[in-house]
Order: structure tokens, then C-alpha cells, then sequence
């Protein structure tokens, strides 16, 4: 209910029924209820005519000051119970009421006061500090705003290395690959027929696990075709290498020209070598 | 253990990067005193700016401290900017604001007892403005929510704690006036008579 818009010069009932008291200078202890309803009746009845929707709160406290007028015209001793009277002013409880709000009518006042004071009192607004901060938390406190302009930037950055990209192909380094690791095998077990090697010596990288897996499916490869002859003790144990019968043979390789198959990088990359299958 | 002399030098120039008010525990934990301690070198140099009436005043702020300019000095700063002024706030705000910062922990209902009309929207914006905050819930029929005033209240009404609110309980100020009042028209026979008959 906006009944603020509709009276602008009072904020609610009381408000008015403050007004009306000081406005005829009457002593907020001694109501003149009679007059002051009149008043105020005659105010919501002028607010009525001009078309304007009166508030239910005007009309609670419109009644609610009929009720003590009507009091006021009855006897109002009352029987306190240990055979005295007491005299009780129907007016109390508006009284206490209107003081009441009285108070923070007057609280409203000073905090406009202190409110205009401060409004001379500037200061600055926390500056971005997150330089100083270590922490990247510090990102995440962000507001919405902040956060919608980073990610704007990254937008642009994006948009902006991708069109450099569409002018330039980038190029990998050729690591090794299966053909090569297989004529080298080859070719130092040619040499030696008969010698035992061991499965680490043909890694050239031991560190790098890409090569150690090229170097065991090549021998594998090998193995099908009968070019080496591998022999492991036990599970985990070192593989033992050792030319086979193939080995001066000219068996055409049946493998993919493109270092490991499709798929089979990633799949070997990202296990250990658990087992390794036993010699053929 | 820091001088005190290092300390201060150091709280400043820690108000200064922080911008915001700064709170005394962070301080404290800088130089792992204890808050208290922290707090009256913050007092003191406060102090200190007063008396050298520095163009920058420190306030504080329910245990926070912050730089902030000299309220004489606004002038000056409109001059050489135009900083945009914050829109009052309406008269039924600030009288609902006044009950909740008096009476707080506070109902909705029993802020609308006191002025005999509903609150809601009025709450609404002040807790937009972040003036006002939930407190929590009473215990009574309903478990209504308690209201109570924020830091940024304190802030903008220049109130370092609620205890520096200016007391209201003494609407003496208003009595008096309505005393004099009283004696005016007992004075006056007509007046008094008027009372008389009309009751």
C-alpha cells in the first residue's frame, strides 16, 4: 500500500494526529479529544473529496480516537479493588502511544542531522589491491561487474589470438615413432645375433615415458613378426631381447605410418606398464 | 616488539592502502598485539590528526578505522569535483531507521505499532541501502524477524558505535514545552473552562 504517494505531507496516522496536537498547541497529556477528532475526521473527509485513497491506517486511528471520545462522556472512576477508586483517562494509551513516536520523531530528526553532517565527510573508495595480494582468492571476491569485465577481457584476448592463429599452422617437433625404433632394433640386433639385450637399452630417453612406449610396442610389433625373440622371468621383470627368426628378413610391417595407432597414446600414456606379456 | 612510534607509522600507512575501514583485529595481528592494544594506538593516532587539524580525519567505525576527509573541507572538494550526493533518505525511512536503531533487535511489528503503519516497503529499501540487516528471530507466536542496524548505518551517520547514538529517552525537551503549555491555558480560565465542558 503506497499511501505515501497519495499523503505527502504525513507519513502515517500518527504522524498527522502529532501534527494536528501541535498545530492547535494543545498539550500532548491533555487532549482535547473532541476537538482534535473533529480534526481529524474533518482532514480524512477533505482527503476523500480530493479523490485521494485514505489509508486504512487513517481510519484505524480515526476510530480509534471516536472510541476514547465516547469514553470521555462516561464516568470514568474505576474500582481498584481494595475499595479505592481510581480515576483512568481513556486517553493513556494514545498518550503513551504518541510520546512514543514522538521519540523517534525527533530520533528521525537527529539522524537527518548526522545524515547531512556526513554527507560533507568523503572518502575513498578501496582502490584494486589485488596486486599487493598473493592470494588468488582475491579474484573470486570480485562483483558481478568486475567479474563480467575479466571475462570480457578474456573474451577479447581469445578473439584476438585465434585470428592470429588462422594466419599461422603451428608445427610439433617429430618425436619418434614407430618405424625408426624398429630399424634401429633391427639393425643393432643384426649386428649381434645371438647377444641378449635388455629392453631399456633401446630406450633413448628413459624419462620420457612417450619413448618408452614407443620402444615397447615397436618390440611387440617386432615380436608378432617374429623379428626379435623376448623373454621375461618374471611379472615386472626386465625383458630379455634377442634377435629372431626373422630378423634378416624383409617382413613388410603392418603398422600405421604415424607413430603409435590412434588412441593408443593416450591410453598407454596415462596407465603404468603394468604387465608385460611373457616372451613369444 | 615494534615501538609504539613504529606501530602507529604502520597502522597509517595500513589505512592508507586499505582504503576501507580497517579493522583493529587485522591490525592487531600485524604486530600480534592484542586488540586492545591496537585499538588505543589507532585512538591515539587519531588524536594526533585531530590536533594537528589534518585535512584527513580518522573515523572510526564500530572497531574499524578509516581515513577519510575533514567535514569543513566539503566545500573545497565540491569545488574541485562533483562528487555525486547519495539521495536522502525520506522522512518515513529515516523514522523507521530511528526505531530500529534504538530498538534494536526489532519486529516489523513492533515498528508499526509505533507509528501506527505498515513498514514493508520502507524496510525494503533500507535494507537495499544496507542500513538495516536481519538480526535473527524472536522467540515469539510467529518467530518474527529481528532487525537491527548495519556498519554502513554506522558509516553514513557518522556513529563510531551504536553507543554513541544520542539518548531519546529524555523527551524532557518535549514535556517541558507541553508543561508551559499546560500552565498557559490553566492561566486562562476560558481555556480551562473549555476543557471542562468538553468532557
Amino acid at each position: 500500500m503506497s499511501y505515501k504517494v497519495r499523503l505527502q505531507t504525513f507519513e502515517g496516522p500518527f504522524d498527522l494526529l502529532v501534527y494536528l496536537i501541535e498545530n492547535a498547541q494543545m498539550s500532548i497529556y491533555d487532549i482535547k479529544i473532541s476537538e482534535i477528532t473533529s480534526q481529524y475526521l474533518a482532514y480524512i473527509q477533505t482527503m476523500q473529496e480530493t479523490d485521494v485513497y485514505v489509508a486504512s491506517e487513517f481510519m484505524v486511528l480515526a476510530s480509534a480516537l471516536i472510541e476514547i471520545k465516547s469514553k470521555m462522556i462516561l464516568p470514568r472512576m474505576v474500582d481498584a479493588g481494595d475499595g479505592g477508586v481510581v480515576e483512568e483517562d481513556p486517553r493513556t494509551e494514545l498518550v503513551q502511544r504518541l510520546l512514543e513516536y514522538k521519540r523517534f520523531k525527533q530520533a528521525a530528526e537527529i539522524l537527518a542531522e548526522q545524515e547531512e553532517r556526513c554527507s560533507h565527510i568523503y572518502e575513498k573508495p578501496q582502490e584494486d589491491i589485488s596486486a599487493y595480494l598473493e592470494e588468488p582468492d582475491e579474484y573470486l571476491r570480485l562483483d558481478l561487474a568486475q567479474f563480467a569485465a575479466a571475462f570480457n577481457l578474456f573474451i577479447q584476448k581469445k578473439q584476438k589470438v585465434d585470428s592470429v592463429r588462422k594466419h599461422y599452422t603451428r608445427i610439433e617437433r617429430e618425436r619418434a615413432r614407430m618405424e625408426e625404433r624398429i630399424s634401429y632394433i633391427a639393425g643393432v640386433l643384426k649386428k649381434s645375433i645371438g647377444q641378449f639385450f635388455s629392453f631399456k637399452e633401446f630406450i633413448h630417453n628413459k624419462k620420457d615415458r612417450y619413448d618408452v612406449v614407443v620402444t615397447f610396442v615397436s618390440l611387440l610389433e617386432m615380436a608378432k613378426n617374429r623379428i626379435v625373440h623376448v623373454e621375461q622371468s618374471s611379472t615386472y621383470g626386465d625383458i630379455q631381447v634377442s634377435a629372431g627368426q626373422n630378423v634378416d628378413g624383409t617382413v613388410s610391417l603392418d603398422i600405421p605410418s604415424a607413430g603409435l595407432p590412434d588412441g593408443y597414446e593416450e591410453e598407454l600414456m596415462g596407465k603404468k606398464k603394468q604387465e608385460v606379456p611373457g616372451g613369444k | 616488539m615494534a615501538s609504539k612510534k613504529s606501530m602507529k607509522s604502520a597502522f597509517e600507512s595500513m589505512m592508507f592502502v586499505w582504503g576501507e575501514p580497517l579493522d583493529v583485529k587485522a591490525a592487531a595481528d600485524v604486530f600480534d598485539i592484542t586488540k586492545q592494544e591496537a585499538y588505543d594506538l589507532f585512538k591515539e593516532l587519531q588524536e594526533e590528526y585531530e590536533q594537528e587539524g589534518r585535512g584527513i580525519v580518522i573515523r572510526e567505525i564500530n572497531k574499524t578505522f578509516q581515513f577519510v576527509t575533514r567535514e569543513e573541507n566539503a566545500d573545497y572538494i565540491e569545488r574541485l569535483c562533483t562528487p555525486v550526493k547519495a539521495r536522502r533518505l525520506s522522512q518515513s525511512a529515516l523514522e523507521v531507521l530511528a526505531i530500529v536503531a534504538y530498538k534494536q533487535p526489532v519486529t516489523k511489528g513492533e515498528i508499526e505499532a509505533i507509528r501506527g503503519i505498515k513498514c514493508d516497503r520502507v524496510m525494503e529499501g533500507l535494507m537495499k541501502k544496507d542500513l538495516v540487516c536481519e538480526k535473527g528471530r524472536s522467540e515469539a507466536v510467529g518467530r518474527p524477524i529481528l532487525y537491527g542496524t548495519t556498519d554502513t548505518f554506522l558509516k553514513n551517520f557518522g556513529f563510531s558505535s551504536l553507543k554513541e547514538l544520542p539518548p531519546i529517552d529524555d523527551v524532557e525537551g518535549v514535556m517541558a514545552v507541553d508543561a508551559d503549555l499546560v500552565e498557559a491555558e490553566d492561566e486562562d480560565p476560558v481555556a480551562a473552562g473549555q476543557i471542562k465542558f468538553e468532557f
